[in-house]
């Protein structure tokens, strides 16, 4: 099930940053692994600040990592 | 399981309310049907189940410690318990009208404090349920 309208490519990124785990990326944000995990799956749309915080995590603009509606539509 | 502290915590909260409140609403039935309607008797066995209940909650949230490192709450543990507070608190409203519906037809008190009890308690397992189904089907 993926209940949001929010798409992003974090796992994409994260694969592409050295093989990143979803801990090591919640550490960085400040969210446990379990909230990354829902986000990357489309379970969750994360808070703006911390949509910006993973967009700085992976030096990338916010429209590179997240897209809205794309999925869904 | 792929859950984190604050999931399990809310499964622990879950099931020790199950079990040790279930199991007083039980015993208050018991002696409902048997016509005992001095409050101070029920208060006496409601002690006994909120102490049992924060035994089992220590229990169950040292023993989920050991298991999982514990955190603070993040941004989405703290949106699925608003979310869930919001979609249960419906359930105590109606108990609090029954109860004020209760007291104006004259029902005894015992019926009354248990109306208002049980809402409580549905209303409280409702939202635990909701935190859950948020947890895993997301929002």
């Amino acid at each position: 099930m993926k209940p949001t309208k929010v798409s992003n490519q974090i796992r994409t990124l994260r694969f592409h940053h050295g093989e990143m785990t979803q801990q090591q990326l919640a550490a960085r944000v400040g969210v446990t692994r379990q909230t990354v995990n829902a986000i990357e799956a489309g379970k969750y749309s994360p808070s703006l600040e911390v949509a910006f915080l993973i967009a700085r995590v992976f030096d990338k603009p916010l429209e590179e990592v997240f897209q809205f509606g794309t999925a869904a539509e | 399981m792929n859950a984190s502290f604050e999931e399990r915590s809310v499964w622990i909260q879950l099931v020790s309310m199950l079990l040790v409140l279930g199991g007083y609403f039980y015993v208050a039935w018991q002696m409902m049907s048997q016509g005992v309607t001095a409050l101070p008797a029920y208060a006496a066995v409601f002690t006994v189940s909120v102490i049992l209940m924060v035994l089992v909650l220590v229990a169950g949230h040292v023993a989920v410690a050991i298991a999982t490192r514990p955190h603070d709450s993040d941004e989405r543990d703290r949106l699925i318990g608003w979310r869930a507070e919001s979609n249960s608190g419906w359930l105590l409203a109606t108990g609090v009208l029954a109860g004020i519906t209760g007291m104006v037809l004259s029902l005894p008190n015992v019926w009354i404090a248990h109306l208002l009890l049980l809402s409580l308690f549905l209303s409280e397992v409702l939202k635990l349920v909701l935190q859950l189904v948020y947890y895993r089907r997301g929002m």
